[in-house]
């Protein structure tokens, strides 16, 4: 910074030109409110991170430092919504002045109630961070600099632990409890089982609801968890399952102010556990937790399965896990679908049900690579086995969209060309033409899906193989 | 009385300002319904038709889209299943597309309106299913070679091959590696006379969004993608020190080539795009050789006039359109002057609220009264305008003003505005025809922005110019 540079220049320009204060708002303007919304909201209807009522801007106003001085990126959760997007750092290009002057304006605008910001605090943060070199995660940042707990809304919780295997929720009242707590943190949190695998909790209590009113309820377990207020259920999170979003319960609930009976169960079975409880008065934009851990509310990525359209075979050219970056997907009719890599020049997943799941590549960034719609798919080959000198050159589609591909080896051209067969298969046919050497193109080791080992193909005589998908 | 004189000079100041809407029309043209129309590429065809691709890999052609009744726009999905394509160009019947992974040609063999054959002509620079890595591509340049320009692994690393360089791919299908130092572009193309250039955005080793010449050997200033000089049996550049100046360390390194037009952050954008050179022959305003950038930030269409000065490019770049309904990633313009922009805001968010647009923008024939260039003299700069100017406004040299300033070149992410000067405009001289000013001006700072404003200045018909600002990046100072 030129200002670090030039200490008593800054001290004499602050004290001979007082006039020369930062206009908070209108840094943010030109700043911040591309992304975040001039009313705070996140640009696009909410697309991006609101800061207007998120819980990231109050408390501790160090951590909007940190934030702003490193950037962060990465999934986060952000007033009961999940993003997966990247800030840029700031603290090369800003001022301490100018930052101090944006949060100063962002802590108290759109009825937020932060801290104000000692201008010393981005001063103390850049040195503490000094050795930073990339944007932040979210949990990171949490670990240093959590969010502010709220006053549970959980009051007289108790805890009862039960062991068993399930698969569901069972009637817990017909099982012997192994030992009963009372919770005076108010928090949902599975740790105090301090078990593994193939337990249950019940949480008993009050949830002192400020007001008469409507209130709604988010839930997510690993794996099941059931919310029942005044004996009444509101929300279940159903069977074995990941907290990732996906299984997302919600509820409402009509509530009297003051304490109304809960009752949360819930149970583990192998693997990750957790559960996340959150409420809001309806009408209300933010979630309040009483669970060690958040749920996210949207469920990652809204899901955007691909299906062959008119009969015609779909293709999805994005990175597909189990291939390389440059996979190239196509949905058959008849729920048989295939990857071929680019980079090495064969088929290299292939498997029968749904296709692709785009959401992961048409939301935000698109980060990431994203598996097949399917639990059961099939690695023909991983590697490269043509020789090094073979060259993509791309591919046809038929009258049906069905793909060719064509791979140029010296002054030979290698078409490869698939489309669906009958009962699950597909069939693939070979041919080389030009020249007059032979080629022999291995086909991995895959006995449930076709015995042959590899084809020895000869210039102008195509060969056919049958892939056996089911 | 005085509510009447307030009035009064309310009338005044609105007579004498000129908006957009006096000069330049913004339609929305009709998208598929139903359709997520991300625009990254857009290219122009035969028979008035123009095609576009979008992010999520469709390819549709447009026709009606010079039409006057927009809502007879006819659209046809031409291919699917494409890779983020950010370049297109239609050729003797196919076109051609920049796709993230390769360079390819896509023809419709049976006519059915739809593409069957995919041929990939080049594909020999890495990438690693990093989102970053993006692939943004010309129209051929006068050899008849595509340039593309392949952005960073991530904000910082180059883990895929070629990353951090711009390659050109020739008509026989070979890859020639032409420049390092690449950072995070947002578009790619020519000037009027065919010279390439790039946008590349605020981040590491780039202290402000600029608009940087390709010049073929060149180094860009970003050291990240400088291991492949070696895949490329080239001597790697200097790395130049953190916490410099890009005039210092072109001045130790000459091929190290300093943007030719800075875009200072904030104050004309963040996030600059497309590169569209005006070959209308001036049928989109009086602007024949200049240069549109476009922002996907601020939703806004820049111009920039450029001269060559001691070898190196150098400009100024001009405030233009704006309110565009989304962040513009590419922008085409028709030789009959209709500019069509496109874009979209997905993880980079613009002022435009709308998720994707494809808009047309057309020039009604009435001339702005505007700075038309601004170019740099030994001691101050000459500006060129419009319209003719008031003699006693223009020749007052307290009706400009100027500050100029430069950005630290830093292994970090951007800069603050540094090294601040402020040039003293000691008189403005008007030509005969009160077309042009000669400014000389005490304290020009070489290798830094001069911001000139020119508020004070009035035209023979009493207006006051509709962007009465410029910055100018001043490399070189002429002898």
């Amino acid at each position: 910074m030129f200002f670090r540079k030039c200490p008593f220049l800054l001290i004499f320009t602050l004290l001979a030109t007082p006039l020369h204060a930062q206009d908070g708002e209108q840094l943010y303007g030109l700043y911040c409110a591309a992304c975040h919304a001039p009313d705070g909201k996140g640009a696009t209807g909410g697309a991006f991170p609101p800061l207007a009522g998120s819980e990231w801007v109050h408390g501790n106003p160090k951590r909007s430092v940190a934030i702003i001085l490193k950037g962060i990126h990465g999934p986060i959760e952000v007033a009961g919504k999940s993003y997966n997007l990247a800030m840029p750092p700031q603290g090369d290009a800003l001022g301490d002045d100018q930052i101090v002057a944006i949060l100063n304006f962002v802590h108290k605008a759109w009825g937020n109630k932060g801290q104000d910001v000692p201008r010393d605090l981005v001063r103390v943060a850049r040195a503490e961070f000094v050795s930073r070199t990339t944007p932040w995660t979210a949990p990171e940042l949490l670990k240093i600099l959590p969010l502010e707990k709220q006053p549970t809304a959980l009051v007289n919780l108790t805890s009862r632990v039960y062991k068993g295997q399930w698969n569901q929720t069972p009637d817990f009242t017909k099982i012997q409890a192994e030992n009963v707590e009372e919770e005076h943190s108010g928090i949902l949190d599975t740790a105090l089982a301090a078990l593994k695998d193939d337990f249950g909790i019940v949480w008993e209590g009050d949830f002192m609801a400020p007001a008469d009113g409507e209130y709604a309820f988010i839930l997510d377990a690993d794996d099941g968890a059931k919310l029942i207020l005044n004996d009444q259920p509101i929300a279940e999170v159903k069977g074995l399952g990941p907290m990732d979003g996906s299984r997302v319960a919600k509820g409402k609930a009509a509530l009297k102010a003051g304490a109304n009976h809960v009752r949360i169960e819930y149970f583990q079975g192998k693997g990750n556990q957790g559960i996340s409880l959150g409420w809001k008065i309806a009408t209300a934009t933010q979630w309040q937790w009483v669970s060690a851990t958040t749920a996210k509310s949207t469920g990652g990525n809204p899901p955007i399965p691909l299906m062959p359209i008119d009969g015609k075979t779909v293709v999805y050219r994005n990175f597909i896990k189990g291939s390389t970056a440059r996979g190239i997907g196509f949905g058959f009719p008849g729920e048989v679908n295939m990857v071929y890599s680019a980079d090495n020049l064969a088929p290299e997943l292939v498997w029968t049900g749904g296709f692709i799941d785009a959401g992961l590549h048409w939301t935000n960034r698109g980060q990431g690579f994203q598996s097949p719609m399917s639990e059961e798919v099939i690695t023909l080959t991983k590697q490269r086995l043509l020789p090094p000198t073979a060259r993509f050159k791309g591919y046809s589609l038929d009258a049906k969209g069905n793909p060719i591909f064509h791979v140029k080896i010296n002054e030979q051209l290698l078409s490869d060309a698939f489309a669906p067969g009958p009962d699950g298969t597909l069939v693939r046919t070979l041919k080389l033409s030009g020249g007059t050497s032979a080629l022999e193109i291995p086909l991995g080791d895959n006995p449930s899906v076709t015995t042959e080992k590899s084809v020895s193909l000869t210039p102008g005589k195509p060969v056919t193989i049958t892939y056996k998908l089911r | 009385m005085r509510p009447l004189l307030i009035l009064t000079a309310l009338c005044t100041a609105t007579l004498s300002q000129q908006k957009q809407s006096d000069f330049y029309t913004i339609e929305s043209i009709p998208l598929p319904p139903d359709e997520v129309m991300e625009i990254g590429s857009i290219a122009l065809m035969p028979g008035d038709k123009v095609a576009v691709t979008t992010r999520r890999g469709d390819l549709w052609i447009c026709e009606g889209a010079y039409g006057d009744d927009l809502t007879k726009v006819k659209w046809t999905r031409f291919a699917h299943g494409l890779h983020e394509p950010l370049g297109m160009y239609w050729k003797d019947g196919s076109l051609y597309l920049t796709q993230r992974p390769e360079f390819s040609r896509l023809q419709d063999m049976d006519g059915d309106g739809s593409a069957d054959v995919f041929e990939t002509i080049n594909s020999d620079w890495g990438i690693n299913g990093d989102y970053h890595e993006y692939a943004f591509g010309t129209s051929p340049d006068k050899n008849g070679d595509v340039w593309i320009t392949l952005c960073l692994t991530g904000s910082a690393g180059a883990d895929s091959d070629w990353r951090g360089w711009t390659v050109r791919i020739t008509p026989d299908g070979k890859m020639i590696p032409t420049c390092s130092g690449i950072r995070s572009p947002g578009g790619i193309g020519f000037n009027a006379e065919g010279d390439t250039f790039y946008t590349d955005n605020q981040g590491l080793w780039n202290g402000s969004s600029s608009l940087k010449w390709l010049k073929p050997g060149s180094f860009q200033g970003n050291p990240t993608g400088n291991k492949y000089h070696k895949l490329a049996n080239l001597p790697a550049p200097p790395e130049p020190q953190d916490g410099s100046r890009v005039l210092t360390e072109h001045l130790k390194f000459p091929d190290y080539i300093p943007p030719a037009v800075v875009l200072p952050h904030g104050k004309v954008g963040q996030s600059p795009t497309a590169i569209v050179p005006d070959l209308s022959g001036g049928k989109f305003g009086p602007w024949a050789g200049q240069l549109y950038i476009g922002e996907q930030t601020h939703s806004q269409v820049q111009r920039v006039c450029l001269e060559k000065v001691n070898g190196i490019y150098q400009g100024a770049v001009f405030h233009f359109l704006e309110g565009f309904q989304c962040g513009i990633i590419p922008a085409k313009l028709d030789e009959r002057g209709i500019l069509f922009v496109g874009g979209s805001n997905r993880g980079w968010a613009s002022r435009g609220n709308q998720p994707f647009h494809f808009d047309r923008v057309k020039w009604n024939g009435k001339t702005p009264f505007e700075i038309h260039t601004m170019s740099a003299q030994y001691d101050g700069f000459t500006l060129t305008f419009t319209e003719p100017v008031d003699q006693a406004s223009a020749a007052n040299p307290a009706s400009y003003s100027m500050e100029a300033w430069t950005y630290i070149l830093q292994k970090g992410y951007g800069s603050p505005e540094v090294d601040k000067a402020t040039p003293i405009v000691k008189s403005a001289t008007v030509a005969a025809d009160g077309k042009s000013v000669r400014l000389v001006i005490d304290g020009l700072v070489r290798g830094h922005v001069h911001h000139l404003k020119a508020p004070g200045v009035k035209s023979t018909s009493g207006l006051t110019l509709w962007h009465p600002e410029a910055f100018y990046t001043l490399n070189e100072i002429p002898r």
